[in-house]
């Protein structure tokens, strides 16, 4: 190891490697290159986390796991490999969540250093948050592709994770996805929704099979319909891709444009032979026989997976390969009735599963970077810790690793960072509810994890189990969050706090999001003032009556995001795009781990982001029935 | 996973448990892509830190084959960077050391270890793969691949990792200048550098090797304040009097220019690595024949020279 051999570094930088504690977080992609590289450097005082299982598809690029370790604890498996070629470090590792209140402030102020090579930014921002409220320098990363960054992060002398805004995921607009798919991603989008309705756990509308044969009949979800006929495969795809579609056809205005129509299928098509579809290529696009026939089969194949949760739901898993067929199947054939090009499975497994793709090289370069920031960062030579991007390819300069001119100072406005954290929210008082306030805004958005709010000395939100405010199906104005009202937010556990000031606007269109967050009140001027612009240009976007946000892929600059510090949207429209980016190691929350490195799934949670039309009201979690003719 | 028998299913042949294990790369270069990498076959010469890395990211990428090639000893400046030797091998010699780790990277390409020096092949042995990359030889054994794998057709890489320094020169269209044009040499095969218009790493990279010609090794920790004097004095009678070279430059890199240190190997082996897939897949950025990375800018760059 470098350091333990006199002469390789100075005898200063020597003892600092031999003698400075440090956490890393995530042992995946990013994670087991760092940690080879800390331990040839010469750290030796170890500790790495990692709450994931390894699989089959890390192995192209995470090499400290090979097949026999599939299944196994990332944190144990790396560090059993890196001890192979040097017994004389001291690594603990853990099988666990970031999040998780073990590790508090005391479990952080322990190191000298941290470094993130995580996969999502909920993990990104408390680590954030954590190293902030101890002053302990912080090293963040990611990849995808070709491309990466480093980053360097400490209390008043650099911007943190969240000075600057991240780019929104994209998100389309329910009716779209129930009613007229235009594209193919619509159709994937229906059919992981259709997925979680019939078999995992829908917090959403209903998309297909509200049944109400007559009005005045209650109307039964897609899932007592489904149960109620024992799941049978003919009859499914008879209501789902017949009398679905012909319900829909039956709707007046909803296709003006006769070329977006759905085309309704003859039922004799449920007559055809069985035609099989299992030695074909993934990369092929099957006949509409070979997909009728694999969506028979995924049904039946899944109700069996279904009866053995004892009542329990299924988790959806792009790795599932019966799951995988009800998507393919479901997709292509529901494009075909709206005359949306098919895809092969490869390609929607893709989309459906937002895989990020993940290479080695990329990895090993930017856990190489991140070590000499980690030399730099430890000797204090904090001007020389600048944002370094990988390029996937060299720029005209023939560069591929580029640096930030100088590191970047904090934003004075930051409102994690600076020292009096102050927010406006903008939303209809009497429309969200005390429920919403807490998941939506304060855990989902802003990346609280125990969030207390006080108003005028009154809680509002304890997250102490043990307080029954029982406030929570209340809209704000109804206890007495109106315009101008103050709400002191306080995460003990992150102990991060913010003054959030409450800005009452009504909700008059669907257009309108829900909420919207602003760092001061001159962004939320800018804001009106850009969409006065939009409606005077005459900018004819789709009616986003009801949008649902795709899924949360990972934020990552190439260049420099311009320090807007505007607003933090709850919606994104197509014209919105950023280059976004997902890194790619490991750690993720427990509601994120259901995905496989370096990839992000649409989980209900995050899908969840839902405009919704009428009765902001109900409760945030309560699955709300949809009619199709909203 | 084990009841799943390798099926061809036209994707060239790659078995059902190949396309898992390499989905996530598969995803950005394409079946044809990871079909073109099944058949590439590498010479790696040097198998010290770097060597270790372009190792790895080429075996996980999935080639059909790499000849680890090393007549040396491991050492014990090894530790610094090279992790496929095991702490408690009993094998000497570097690439034999290296073989069992590197095989377990990935089953399905071919790893062999050959502890010939290059200089005892004849001229047609590097004509058996499609790229051959070198690490840790004398700057002569260097001119001399470079003839003839130019000769040849055969893609060519030379690296080295001077502490936290490195570099490489790569020949892949046959067309840019060979490796002593880069790196001059005179009649008594001394590097004389032409450091005009060229970037500061280039006379460090240039001084670097005009000391392995002098001293027959690169700089080392055990006498590493002599070295440092050495390099100064070499690089003052290689630049002398260039405006475009500040005195003092280079004083930042001295203390960190002792063994193979393994954030530079982690990058630079990277970088050839990605390059030597993208030559085997066509995805190539044409036009450069050097690349350094400067590790107190924290600059990775690609020069034409
Ligand atoms: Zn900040």
């Amino acid at each position: 190891m470098a350091a333990t051999i006199v002469g390789v570094f100075q005898p200063e930088m020597q003892n600092l490697i031999k003698d400075s504690k440090i956490l890393l977080v995530g042992a995946g992609g990013i994670g087991c290159e760092v940690l080879k590289n800390l331990v040839l450097t010469g750290f030796s005082d170890l500790e790495v986390i990692d709450l994931d299982t390894i699989e089959v598809s890390n192995l192209n690029r995470q090499f400290l796991f090979n097949k026999q370790s599939v299944g196994k604890a990332k944190s144990h498996v790396a560090r059993e490999s890196v001890l192979k070629f040097n017994p004389n470090v001291n690594i603990k590792s853990y099988l666990g969540n970031i999040m998780d209140q073990n590790y508090d402030a005391s479990f952080f102020s322990r190191f000298k250093l941290v470094i993130n090579a995580l996969d999502n930014k909920k993990a990104r921002a408390h680590v954030n948050r954590m190293c902030l409220s101890v002053d302990i320098p912080l090293i963040e990363s990611g990849t995808m592709g070709y491309s990466g960054q480093v980053e360097f992060i400490k209390k008043g002398v650099s911007l943190c994770y969240e000075c600057l805004p991240k780019p929104e995921p994209k998100s389309y607009p329910m009716c779209t996805i129930r009613n007229t798919p235009k594209e193919p991603i619509h159709c994937i989008i229906w059919a992981k929704f259709l997925f979680n309705q019939l078999f995992g756990e829908s917090s959403l509308d209903d998309v297909s099979m509200e049944v109400n044969e007559k009005d005045d009949l209650p109307k039964i979800s897609a899932r007592e319909w489904s149960i109620k006929n024992n799941y049978d495969p003919t009859k499914m795809f008879k209501k789902i891709f017949i009398d679905d579609i012909q319900y829909l056809l039956n709707m007046k205005d909803l296709f003006k444009n006769k070329r977006t129509e759905p085309i309704l299928m003859s039922e004799s098509i449920l007559k055809e032979d069985y035609a099989d579809y299992s030695h074909e290529s993934d990369l092929k696009i099957l006949d509409l026989f070979q997909y009728i026939s694999m969506f028979k089969d995924s049904i039946v194949k899944i109700k069996n997976k279904l009866d053995l949760t004892n009542g329990k739901n299924l988790v959806w898993d792009k790795d599932d390969d019966d799951f995988m067929n009800f998507i393919v199947s479901c997709t292509n054939l529901r494009s075909n009735i709206f005359g949306i090009p098919l895809k092969s499975h490869f390609d929607i497994k893709s989309m459906a599963g937002n895989i990020i793709p993940a290479i080695a090289t990329a990895n090993a370069i930017i856990a190489g970077q991140i070590v000499i920031h980690a030399l730099r960062a430890l000797s204090k030579n904090y001007e020389r810790c600048q944002s370094v991007f990988l390029r996937a390819k060299p720029n005209h300069k023939g560069a591929i690793l580029v640096k930030d001119k100088k590191l970047e100072s904090p934003n004075p406005n930051c409102f994690v960072c600076s020292v009096h954290g102050e927010l406006i929210l903008r939303l209809d008082t009497t429309r969200i509810t005390v429920r919403q306030l807490d998941e939506l805004i304060l855990k989902k958005k802003l990346n609280m994890v125990l969030p207390d709010v006080m108003a005028d000395n009154r809680i509002l939100i304890s997250s102490n189990e043990d307080d029954e405010l029982d406030l929570y199906s209340f809209s704000l104005n109804k206890i007495q969050v109106v315009h101008g009202s103050r709400l002191k937010v306080d995460d003990y556990f992150q102990n991060y706090s913010v003054i959030i000031m409450i800005h009452h606007k009504e909700k008059a269109t669907d257009e309108q999001p829900d909420f919207e967050i602003f760092n001061n009140m001159e962004d939320l001027r800018k804001r009106d003032e850009q969409l006065i612009a939009e409606e005077n240009a005459k900018i004819v976007q789709e009616t986003y009556d009801c949008v649902i946000e795709e899924f949360e892929k990972d934020d990552y600059r190439v260049d420099k995001v311009k320090p807007t510090y505007g607003s933090i949207r709850n919606e994104q429209t197509d014209t919105d795009m950023m280059e976004t980016i997902d890194s790619e190691h490991e750690v993720s929350d427990a509601k994120e781990s259901l995905t496989d490195s370096g990839d992000q799934e649409v989980s209900n949670e995050e899908i969840l982001a839902l405009k919704r039309k009428s009765g902001n009201e109900e409760e945030t979690s309560e699955p709300k029935k949809s009619r199709f003719d909203e | 996973m084990s009841d799943v028998k390798p099926r061809m299913n036209g994707d060239g042949g790659m078995s059902v448990e190949e396309k898992k294990v390499y989905d996530r790369q598969i995803r950005l270069w394409g079946h044809d892509g990871q079909n073109k990498l099944r058949t590439m076959k590498v010479l790696l010469i040097g198998m010290q830190g770097l060597g270790a890395e372009i190792a790895k990211n080429l075996i996980l990428a999935g080639i059909n084959s790499i000849t680890l090639k090393d007549h040396t000893d491991v050492s014990i400046l090894d530790r610094c960077s090279q992790f496929l030797i095991p702490h408690d091998s009993q094998e000497r010699n570097r690439a034999k050391a290296s073989i069992i780790a590197a095989q377990l990277l990935n089953p399905n390409v071919k790893v062999s270890a050959d502890t010939t020096p290059i200089e005892d092949n004849d001229e047609s042995f590097i004509t058996s793969f499609d790229v051959v990359i070198a690490t840790e030889c004398s700057p002569l054994i260097y001119r001399k691949l470079s003839d003839e794998c130019r000769k040849s057709k055969v893609k060519l890489f030379i690296a080295d990792v001077y502490g936290l320094f490195g570099y490489f020169y790569q020949d892949l269209n046959f067309k840019l200048n060979l490796y002593d044009t880069v790196f001059p040499f005179d009649d008594q095969n001394n590097i004389v550098p032409i450091i005009k218009n060229k970037p500061p790493t280039y006379v460090l990279a240039s001084a670097l090797l005009k000391f392995q010609l002098d001293f027959h090794r690169k700089p080392n920790p055990d006498t590493s304040e002599k070295d440092i004097e050495e390099l100064k004095a070499i690089i003052d009678s290689i630049s002398p009097d260039e405006e475009c070279i500040k005195p003092d430059y280079f004083n930042e890199y001295y203390c960190e220019l002792f063994c193979e240190l393994s954030p530079s190997t982690s990058i630079v082996g990277a970088v050839v690595a990605q390059n030597a897939i993208n030559s085997i897949m066509g995805n190539l950025v044409e036009g450069y024949n050097m690349f350094f990375y400067d590790h107190y800018e924290h600059e990775g760059k690609f020069h034409a020279i």
